[in-house]
């Protein structure tokens, strides 16, 4: 499973440009369904046949990073964001774009720190000119974190875990489940973090009955943190609210149950800022039931997120469970 | 029925968004067992809650007419439980500084009572006093110890603002979720004079879900239903001190009709004309921030539906202290009856060619 993590996290796709990731996932998961396709916006849909009803998982693909916008003449690359990317987390990262262009990001001199915005933060990718910094990448190119993953024994840490971490407990789900009474949709989402476009245009392909996005959300367990009541460790994190969506309360109880029923730790999640692929999902068409199996993260959006193997491995179990329950109550 | 009983019900049941179950059901007991049996064709709930009370009409190429009006309320959700205090966040536009001192229900294992405590003025330093209480600072007190509150509140359980609909003098209702239940009972009221009356258009009144977080049961319920026309019924601001005449709308003066982009100007004109026929005072609105009400999901649904916006003034918005006329949910009803009975097939084809020369 780490290895899965330590492969997935390793590879830079951010928004707009999942095509290594996904070939990376189709051949994680092509033995373990019957269909597998990609979509005309680049979602993979890996699908298990059954004869209940129609679930759709969303775990998103792609990742935040940085978007080229300017070459200057001494060949340093000014730079936009792709989702959600703060100036206060760049200065001084290691980033690579996806031809694989190595660079590192300084800033303008500041008189205080509070004038920091994106603008004043450029790329250095070690050219001298103008003309050999556009010998190696473009305007529009996109570069994300460079950060290698680590094993720190119980807890991982690495860059994209948000939302790796999400397509590798779908894979390593579909991997344990043998069988499925549901037709169950694996969906690895393009887009999230530039407004869940994926899962908004996969959910109206697939139509589906029940809507499970999976994903990572925050914790309130570290020093003077925002207050939380989700930690690292304590279990998978099933979600009631977020910006984005209020779980339907039959998908909440139907996840609940499953844990409780089955010894699978678990956490109850209100996340005050942020949402999710199943914030479009259960508004597509005319409505569909949904709800989140979330991964508490620390330091979302930062070069190093960090996950615990014990909400990992409950994660799992939650959405192998899921895949292999009756879902007929939940959608009555 | 007497229309102020019925408000009064749909204003002391509980029905913050994502959890409009209880309401609901007070809506569809007055249809199927209630004073208004019979005066529905169907009624049904969708997949996200919203209450679809459907009256045919009698032409086979009936045009389909929904009115939507939010039955979801503002509130709070439990974020942690600790020791004997609940703390919560806002679900929907909540004012925080309204909060303190009000009693409350939180929805647990059972409903429990509580009520949100403030810290007394005689040991707040001079910061605290001149400052508002954050949403994250405040706490809720029901009066359990900690391991009874454990086992009662979990994290994610919602919390109703707690308070009677007390009548005002001169026909001023004030309570709670006002906005929209006081819509919703326009609906009721618009379906009562419907009543034994044949009308070619087809009525689908729903009581949607999830507006005050983002419009989204009107998105959903528009999607299934595929109307032809859609009329959005909300509240909009009542004149009130410190607030300029030209923004706010007087009390008892009847609906106001919204002017905007996401107003179809046909059917603004089809609604005028229905008030002048039914004699019905009422009050016109420019509206150029468009997303403020349902009408704005019901506009982009699909390839676009020709919409309107019926208001009706009230005070004191997102307060525990709405306040309304009922004399304009009256009015209101009695607008979008007429209406109903205006709309032929006609009127929809003319919907469709009239931005073509």
């Amino acid at each position: 499973m780490k290895d899965l993590v330590k492969r997935l996290t390793s590879i830079s796709s951010p928004s707009g440009f999942e095509d290594e990731i996904r070939e990376a996932i189709k051949s994680e998961v092509k033995d373990y369904c019957d269909e597998i396709r990609v979509d005309a916006l680049g979602n993979l849909i890996a699908v298990r046949r059954g004869t209940g009803p129609k679930i759709q998982f969303a775990a998103h693909m792609d990742e935040i990073g940085m978007i080229a916008t300017d070459i200057d003449e001494k060949g340093f690359v000014r730079f936009s964001n792709v989702g959600g990317v703060s100036p206060h987390r760049l200065f001084g990262q290691r980033v690579r774009f996806t031809n694989g262009v190595v660079g590192t990001i300084g800033m303008e001199k500041l008189d205080d720190i509070k004038e920091l915005n994106l603008d004043k933060l450029f790329i250095d990718i070690g050219a001298t000119s103008r003309e050999s910094a556009q010998e190696l990448i473009s305007i529009g190119d996109c570069a994300t974190y460079l950060h290698g993953f680590d094993d720190l024994g119980q807890r991982i840490v690495a860059k994209a875990m948000d939302d790796r971490i999400g397509c590798a407990v779908l894979i390593e789900a579909m991997r344990r489940t043998e069988q499925c009474q549901s037709e169950v949709y694996c969906t690895f989402t393009v887009q999230e973090e530039v407004g869940l476009r994926g899962a908004a245009t996969s959910a109206f392909g697939i139509d589906p009955d029940l809507g499970i996005a999976i994903d990572v959300t925050g914790t309130g367990d570290t020093p003077e943190s925002r207050r939380m009541a989700v930690s690292l460790g304590k279990g998978t994190a099933i979600k009631v609210k977020d910006q984005s969506v209020i779980a339907h309360p039959k998908v909440k109880q139907l996840l609940v149950d499953l844990a409780e029923r089955n010894g699978v730790p678990y956490q109850l999640e209100v996340l005050t800022a942020g949402g999710t692929d199943s914030g479009a999902i259960h508004l597509t068409r005319d409505g569909v039931r949904s709800g989140v199996i979330s991964i508490p993260s620390r330091y979302i959006h930062c070069p190093s997120e960090m996950v615990d193997m014990i909400d990992v491995e409950a994660s799992v179990k939650l959405v192998s469970l899921v895949m292999s329950a009756d879902i007929s109550e939940a959608l009555q | 029925m007497k229309l102020d009983q019925f408000l009064e019900r749909l204003c002391t049941s509980s029905g913050v968004s994502g959890r409009e179950h209880l309401v609901s059901s007070v809506v569809s007991d007055l249809f199927t067992s209630g004073e208004a049996r019979g005066w529905a064709t169907e009624i049904r709930s969708d997949a996200l809650g919203n209450l679809v009370i459907r009256k045919a009409g009698s032409s086979p190429s009936a045009p389909k007419v929904m009115f939507a009006a939010h039955m979801d309320e503002i509130g709070l959700i439990v974020t942690e439980v600790k020791d004997q205090f609940v703390r919560f966040d806002s679900v929907g536009g909540i004012d925080v500084r309204v909060l303190l001192g009000q009693e409350v229900v939180v929805h647990g294992r059972r409903d429990v009572p509580g009520i949100i405590g403030a810290k007394p003025p005689h040991i707040q330093d001079e910061n605290e006093r001149n400052s508002s209480v954050k949403i994250e600072d405040m706490a809720i007190d029901t009066g359990l110890p900690a391991d009874e509150l454990a086992a009662q509140v979990s994290v994610g359980d919602f919390i109703s603002i707690k308070r009677d609909l007390t009548a005002l003098r001169n026909s001023h209702w004030s309570g709670k979720a006002l906005d929209d239940r006081a819509g919703v009972a326009a609906l009721i009221e618009c379906l009562r004079r419907l009543e034994g009356y044949s009308h070619a258009a087809d009525v689908y009144c729903v009581a949607t879900v999830q507006e005050e977080v983002g419009l989204r049961g009107a998105l959903v319920s528009a999607f299934g239903i595929d109307p032809d026309v859609g009329i959005a019924i909300d509240v909009t601001h009542g004149s009130m001190p410190g607030l300029d005449d030209s923004e706010a709308y007087e009390l008892g003066k009847g609906p106001v009709l919204a002017i905007g982009p996401q107003v179809h100007p046909r059917v603004l004109e089809r609604l005028k004309a229905a008030a002048d026929e039914a004699g019905v005072r009422y009050q016109t609105e420019p509206s150029p921030n468009p997303r403020g009400t349902d009408t704005y999901a019901i506009q982009m649904v699909r390839d676009g539906v020709p919409t309107g916006l019926v208001s009706i003034p009230l005070k004191y918005m997102h307060t525990s202290v709405e306040t309304v006329c009922l004399k304009d949910i009256q009015e209101t009803g009695r607008l979008l009856a007429q209406f109903v009975i205006s709309l032929d097939s006609d009127f929809v084809e003319g919907l469709k060619c009239c931005f073509k020369s």
